[in-house]
């Protein structure tokens, strides 16, 4: 494999990176576990198995950034190569804007706008078909949630819905 | 004598008009993720499990166990006719299967899929109402290290059986471990990685997680790509296999669901490893091997059959020890527990009514899997042709309003986005999100023994290998830890690898 698509001591190695991220959250957990007190061998406390588990969390985590740095890796790129990568972006976009939007404007004028830009964002839905998809599922689906279920969902500052 | 008389009994919970509907439902969701590629069980129970809630316990997990075994019975018809796994289980099911289809002999491997599907799954349930009451009776003497230990084991086999690195899974079952334990410690009360959020102190909830590492991640990775189908156009006629296709199946039908019931039973095992592990058997036993990969009806016949016999087989650990085998039972698990119940050894004595209306439930989901299977092919060839640029939107919303009801609270919305990212990150650096979840449902479980082991022991970690069953356990777990640095039994682990670990 070209240095590309195996690259070993490099910043783009993403094994390197899923083995850093490994290891700092098993060093986190060991902190947590020893935070909450181990408590002894006849009478584990809280803390007893989080630092145990952070222990091997560490242990795993440097198998993988040892065999990154020996082996190789794939870089970012080469993971998302061929891909349209843009898609998942947009969509994750779209979800985290609506889970802000959720509690403050509530489902239907979130969930409307969210479904309109699914639609169209995810090999685009003409829009004469788009909009009646839209606007007519949460509709629908917050009209049997109260109806039929009696499940409130957020109203919003407008308290609509 | 008695198991007629509980069986009689299940029947009359089973047949209960509200517990046919939830069965039906049930296997008709099953088929239709089954057929859908890209959406699995997994990703379907986990975004029916609020709904679970609304009804009886009985009605609830006699939907959520049809999702399962409709899903395997589905699978197979993507694999034929298009080439493309409905799930997991069904990936070697394309290898012969398609080949059939474009010899124009879609009709017998569709039939030989479902009626293999349906004898296996018969069965499997009645061994799983022979086997169940005895291992329960044995396992009422299981202490805390016995439980712990095969826990280990069952997190262990999982991890050994995901694709890609060892040491990842592994480092994702810790990851799960750590993630189950947030909230209140239930022996001290402490509250555990809550960073002073009232929403984490009764913990993070199973629905968004799994809602969002399978239901969003899959979403986001199936996006990435255009999704081609090839679908097989010509009409499908004589479904029923002739003789000579039914001779030609006998063993591996037979053989399939033997070897499925037993490596379903098996913890980290389930559907897809059978269905592998009964494809090589076929072609190893075979006398023209070389016919394997060109339409040979033996490669679908105990695959399939493998597949849904470990389907059956996978609710034994679950059903008598409360141990969840894969994540498809976790997910079962979550269910029980949303109702406040505990599967486990006194489950059979203490809700017969629960346990053998399950049981008696499957039978008549495989009859109505059968119908919906056979007859009614040419609804689920249509529903191939469904574009996903509007089910996707769909999905999402589903997953969004499916969280939110779980729990009435946005909180559990904010956490399956995080996590559906999280997810679709970890898919991509190929880190599965399997180990992961069965170790978030027993990472509580887990914690619980070892202290009391501990407790009991008087901090004596012999207590582990003095014990047989527990000793053997922990062995096992050691051989199959160690195993990958051997390179013959690494070889042999990339060939059974799995995707979705179920």
């Amino acid at each position: 494999m070209s240095d590309q698509t195996n690259v070993k001591l490099r910043l783009n190695n993403s094994e390197l990176w899923g083995g850093l991220i490994g290891l700092a959250l098993g060093i986190f957990v060991i902190r947590s576990g020893l935070k909450l007190k181990l408590g002894t061998i006849n009478d584990p406390g809280s803390g007893y198995v989080l630092f145990y588990t952070g222990m091997l969390m560490c242990v795993f985590a440097i198998t993988i950034i040892v065999a990154a740095v020996t082996e190789g890796g794939p870089t970012f790129a080469l993971r998302w190569k061929d891909t349209r990568w843009t898609k998942p972006l947009l969509i994750i976009a779209c979800l985290t804007a609506f889970s802000f939007a959720l509690d403050q404007i509530g489902f239907l004028l979130s969930a409307i706008p969210l479904m309109l830009l699914l639609l169209r964002v995810i090999d685009p839905v003409r829009w004469t078909l788009a909009i009646p998809i839209a606007v007519l599922t949460p509709l629908g689906v917050w009209w049997v949630l109260k109806r039929l279920l009696l499940i409130q969902l957020p109203s919003g500052i407008f308290e609509i819905g | 004598m008695d198991t007629l008389v509980n069986v009689a009994h299940g029947f009359g919970v089973a047949l209960l008009p509200i517990n046919l509907l939830y069965c039906f439902i049930g296997v008709f969701i099953g088929t239709l993720v089954g057929v859908l590629p890209g959406i699995g069980p997994i990703s379907a129970m986990s975004l029916l499990l609020p709904i679970t809630l609304s009804g009886t316990p009985e009605s609830g997990i006699i939907m959520m166990a049809g999702i399962y075994y409709g899903s395997m019975y589905g699978g197979s018809t993507t694999s034929i006719l298009v080439n493309i796994p409905g799930e997991a289980a069904s990936v070697v099911t394309c290898i012969d299967g398609h080949q059939m289809a474009k010899q124009g002999r879609a009709g017998p491997a569709l039939g030989i899929s479902a009626l293999g599907s349906f004898i296996a799954g018969t069965f499997s349930l009645v061994a799983l109402m022979l086997i169940a009451p005895s291992l329960a009776n044995v396992a009422i003497a299981f202490g805390p290290a016995e439980y712990f230990s095969l826990m280990v084991l069952g997190l262990v086999v999982l991890t050994f059986l995901t694709q890609g690195s060892m040491a990842k899974a592994l480092l994702m079952a810790c990851i799960g471990i750590v993630l189950g334990l947030i909230g209140l410690d239930s022996i001290t009360a402490q509250p555990r990685l809550t960073f002073g959020r009232m929403e984490l102190i009764d913990g993070i909830g199973l629905v968004p997680v799994v809602m969002g590492l399978f239901g969003i991640a899959e979403v986001l990775i199936n996006t990435e790509q255009h999704i081609k189908r090839d679908v097989i156009n010509a009409r499908i006629t004589q479904l029923l296999p002739n003789k000579a296709d039914w001779k030609a199946s006998a063993g591996p039908i037979s053989r399939g669901t033997i070897l499925g019931f037993f490596l379903g039973i098996l913890p980290g095992g389930g559907a897809v490893v059978a269905s592998f592990a009964s494809y090589a058997l076929e072609k190893r036993l075979s006398k023209t091997p070389e016919r394997f990969g060109n339409g040979a009806i033996e490669g679908v016949a105990g695959p399939e059959s493998a597949n849904n016999a470990a389907a059956g087989g996978a609710f034994i650990p679950l059903m008598t020890l409360g141990i969840p085998p894969n994540v498809v039972m976790a997910l079962l698990l979550g269910a029980f527990v949303i109702h406040g119940l505990q599967p486990g050894p006194l489950l059979i004595t203490q809700n017969p009514g629960l346990f053998w209306g399950i049981v008696a439930s499957m039978y008549i989901g495989n009859v109505m899997l059968l119908v919906l299977n056979l007859p009614l092919i040419g609804m689920w060839v249509q529903l191939l042709k469904l574009p996903y640029n509007i089910l996707f939107p769909l999905i999402i919303l589903f997953t969004i309003i499916g969280v939110y009801c779980s729990s009435n609270n946005v909180f559990d919305v904010y956490v399956m986005i995080a996590f559906g990212v999280i997810g679709y990150s970890m898919r991509k650096l190929g880190y599965e999100p399997a180990p992961l979840v069965l170790a978030f449902v027993l990472g509580p479980m887990l914690e619980n023994n070892l202290r009391k082991s501990l407790i009991l022991s008087q901090g004596d970690l012999l207590t582990f290998v003095q014990r047989p069953i527990s000793a053997a356990c922990l062995v096992l777990a050691v051989v199959l830890l160690v195993g990958p640095l051997l390179p013959s039994l690494r070889k042999k682990r990339e060939l059974v690898a799995l995707d979705e670990g179920v």
